[in-house]
């Protein structure tokens, strides 16, 4: 197994500091009223965690794949709605990285590195697993780009200070028609639609929004016309391990609790019987496994290696597994569980199967690595059936 | 017009469809947003006979079979949960005193909760992982001719006014701290309902915990003898274990149905996401459960109807249920995406939105609020001690 350095270990506990300070104790307040979590950008501010991916040069922290991911699962641990805010913003910064200019990076790690949030907006009414299907359309003018549609499901969409969004450059065409733009909060023509009710995470923000005949300066294209598709499906690579992150957090929090419960009901040194220990076993069985995935991608992305279907393994079964701790531990807790915090993981779990890529979308990725590596099996098994 | 013993299966069926989608359907997004006692629904209930279907025609109720109870439940619960989980209540309570009551008990009980004009609900299990070894939360003592109960129980569905209550506590000074079941009026002397507990769902059944602190219970308030009082108990858990189970199964259905509809008006990548072979799987996983556990539901339902030993057949459908029950729900909310997890249509969506209700409506069914021996003891046990 993958035991921390001294380095992470230190950044670690700095993160699990902050979190039980600031972000434990207000987390069910915030999700019984569903307000944005304004109040954690202003005790973030001072350590600039929303930069922690912006390289030093930027002003950034430049922490490692794994000391963000470390950060991201105490989030997780804390809270899921607060820890998507952070992972969220990363994943926006992560395009920039990917494809940004020198003076786009300048521009747009700015407002992070001063404590600000940044979006990531892919998805649409229309285009959820199917990005190419996306119809907002960017139009050429003579200094840019006129952009007109709709975003939904985004996540820090009202509180964001800049954005990378995505348009359409070509009117047909499947993955050559992408492109992706950066913009920030006070862009024209940008309408700010409803905020979403959601099941979890409920104090992080989710929006819908329009673009309007939105002008976008030919500065904001990130990368070149046509790049969107592989800029995003970049992109989504790094964030799905920042999802993984919190995911296990959010799974560790769920069996925290749960043996919480269970040691409450039992005298000191009276351990329950086995039919409750083994299942607690299994959960923290399940949790390590996701965990050890979780830095293995992280390791992968620190030694400049490949990691597409090894962070679509770690996404899929951290979330996974935070869906199904969360879930064993309320059915466990009984009314205990389903009037407490427990509750909240759960809520807060599911959607963690289904955003930056629903677990269905990460099965393609990793199946189709496994058929390409096996592809003798699969004719082996035809010629011998 | 009130429901009788004589209706069949089928006319019982579409009758509890049409009330469904006149009384529950309308209202249960409003309820569960509002998360307050439907006093409404309740009237509409008793009117429709709803809440005398336990209790025997001689006492003033439709006396019909469980089967058949169960069957409105799943209708019920695929549109408003919570009001099944108010019945449920009610109807475990007119049970136990149709089995196990005085005629005295009856003829002065009954009638009343049949016609609606007092509610009951149940107190029986001890909440979450126990009780283990730690002392019971509510304790019955001898003194001279009545029991006085001390302590509370923290988790009770509906302590409204009005409301029959059955309370399980355990006695003190006997040998195995057998239980005794107290048919208890709220608003009795020493007895204090707390303040109400938010739950994840099934918002419109409140709950609260009530506190009991020296409370009489004479000779004629007590349920069946004493001494039976642990079989009662046990009993009544199980029958509760299939009530709790028909609203798993009638979410679960309800659910896969519309996630189905989703996935048919759905496109992505040029085609219905029905068409997708992960979609069907999932769709066919949650459907397969609900079917395996309705059928199992309906086996037990015939032993219960049979008046036949089902304590083994309840505790395998719980299992079952504990295992795959919120699992439907976290399936079907995930063919629907950010629909599925998204609970009030925002501005030009026109989709109905029910799944995140159900989603943390179907957790409240599926809760193990039961000694471990319930249910994987009594399984375990039923393999070399067959009933």
């Amino acid at each position: 197994m993958r035991t921390l350095n001294p380095e992470e270990l230190a950044i670690a506990k700095t993160a699990q500091a902050f979190v039980a300070e600031h972000i434990i104790p207000r987390a069910v307040e915030f999700d019984q009223s569903g307000q944005f979590h304004a109040y954690l950008l202003e005790k973030a501010k001072p350590s600039r965690i929303f930069a922690m991916a912006v390289p030093q040069a930027y002003g950034g922290l430049g922490y490692s794949a794994m000391a963000q991911s470390l950060v991201l699962e105490a989030w997780g641990y804390g809270c899921a709605a607060m820890g998507t805010s952070l992972a969220a913003s990363s994943l926006s910064l992560s395009a920039v990285l990917i494809a940004g200019t020198d003076e786009q990076k300048r521009r747009y790690f700015a407002p992070l590195v001063a404590g600000g949030m940044g979006a990531f907006a892919l998805t649409e009414p229309g285009a959820g697993s199917d990005v190419a299907a996306g119809q907002t359309i960017a139009s050429k003018t003579d200094s840019g780009y006129l952009l007109n549609g709709s975003k939904c499901w985004i996540t820090n969409a009202s509180v964001a200070d800049v954005h990378v969004t995505f348009a359409r450059t070509r009117a047909v065409g499947g993955s050559k028609a992408l492109s992706a733009f950066i913009m920030d909060r006070h862009q024209p023509g940008l309408i700010h639609g409803d905020i979403e009710h959601k099941l979890g995470l409920r104090s992080s923000n989710t929006a819908f929004y329009r673009l309007k005949d939105a002008p976008f300066p030919a500065a904001n294209l990130l990368g070149r016309e046509g790049d969107g598709m592989r800029i995003a499906l970049a992109t989504l690579d790094v964030g799905r391990t920042g999802i993984a992150a919190l995911a296990v957090g959010l799974a560790q929090r769920a069996l925290d609790e749960c043996v919480k419960f269970v040691q409450g009901r039992y005298p000191p040194h009276h351990y329950p019987g086995q039919s409750l220990q083994f299942k607690l076993a299994d959960m923290q069985i399940q949790i390590e496994a996701a965990r050890q995935a979780l830095y293995h991608v992280a390791d992968l992305r620190d030694s400049n290696q490949p990691f597409g279907a090894e962070a679509a393994i770690s996404k899929t079964l951290a979330t996974d597994t935070a869906m199904n701790i969360s879930s064993r531990a309320l059915t466990l807790m009984g009314s205990h569980g389903y009037s407490g915090e427990i509750a909240k993981l759960m809520r807060d779990a599911k959607v963690m199967q289904i955003y930056e890529g629903t677990n269905q979308v990460q099965r393609i990725v990793i199946s189709r690595s496994v058929l390409a590596t096996h592809p003798v099996c699969g004719s082996t098994q035809k010629e011998g059936a | 017009m009130s429901i009788t013993a004589t209706l069949d299966a089928n006319e019982l069926r579409s009758r509890a469809k049409r009330f469904a989608s006149q009384h529950l359907e309308p209202v249960a997004a409003e309820l569960d947003h509002l998360g307050e006692y439907p006093d409404t629904v309740m009237q509409a209930l008793a009117e429709g006979g709803y809440l005398g279907m336990l209790t025997p025609v001689s006492h003033g109720g439709s006396g019909i079979d469980f089967i058949d109870y169960l069957d409105v439940i799943q209708t019920f619960s695929g549109n408003c949960a919570a009001v099944a989980s108010l019945i449920n209540q009610h109807c475990l309570v007119t049970s136990a005193i149709a089995r196990w009551g005085s005629e005295e008990q009856k003829q002065s009980l009954l009638p009343a909760l049949a016609e609606g004009s007092v509610i009951a609900s149940c107190a029986v299990g001890e909440s979450g992982p126990g009780p283990g070894p730690l002392p019971a939360a509510l304790t019955a003592t001898t003194q001279a001719d009545e029991f006085v109960l001390k302590g509370c129980k923290a988790f009770v569905r509906n302590p409204g006014a009005q409301l029959l209550l059955i309370c399980a506590a355990r006695q003190t000074g006997t040998e195995h701290r057998e239980q005794i079941l107290a048919l208890l009026e709220t608003g009795s002397t020493g007895m204090q309902p707390g303040a109400r507990v938010a739950t994840m769902g099934l918002t419109a059944c409140p709950v609260a915990p009530i506190s009991f602190d020296g409370v009489s219970v004479n000779a004629d308030a007590v349920l069946g003898s004493p001494a039976a009082g642990q079989a009662m108990a046990d009993e009544l858990l199980a029958l509760s274990a299939l009530m709790e189970a028909a609203q798993t199964v009638g979410i679960g259905m309800a659910a896969v149905a519309c996630a189905a509809e989703h996935a048919n008006r759905r496109v992505q990548f040029g085609q219905p996401v029905a068409d997708l072979q992960a979609v069907q799987s999932l769709l066919a996983k949650v459907r397969t459960h609900c079917q395996l556990a309705d059928d199992s539901l309906r086996q037990a339902a015939r032993l219960v109807d049979a008046d036949v030993p089902f304590t083994t057949q309840a505790a395998m459908l719980k299992s079952f249920l504990a295992e795959h029950g919120a699992q439907m729900l976290i399936d079907c909310c995930q063919i629907e995406g950010g629909f599925g997890v998204t609970e009030s249509a925002p501005k030009g969506i026109r989709e109905p939105l029910p799944l995140a209700r159900m989603f943390r409506d179907i957790a409240g069914t599926t809760l193990l609020d039961a000694p471990w021996d319930f249910p994987e003891g009594i399984i375990a046990r039923s393999i070399s001690e067959p009933a």
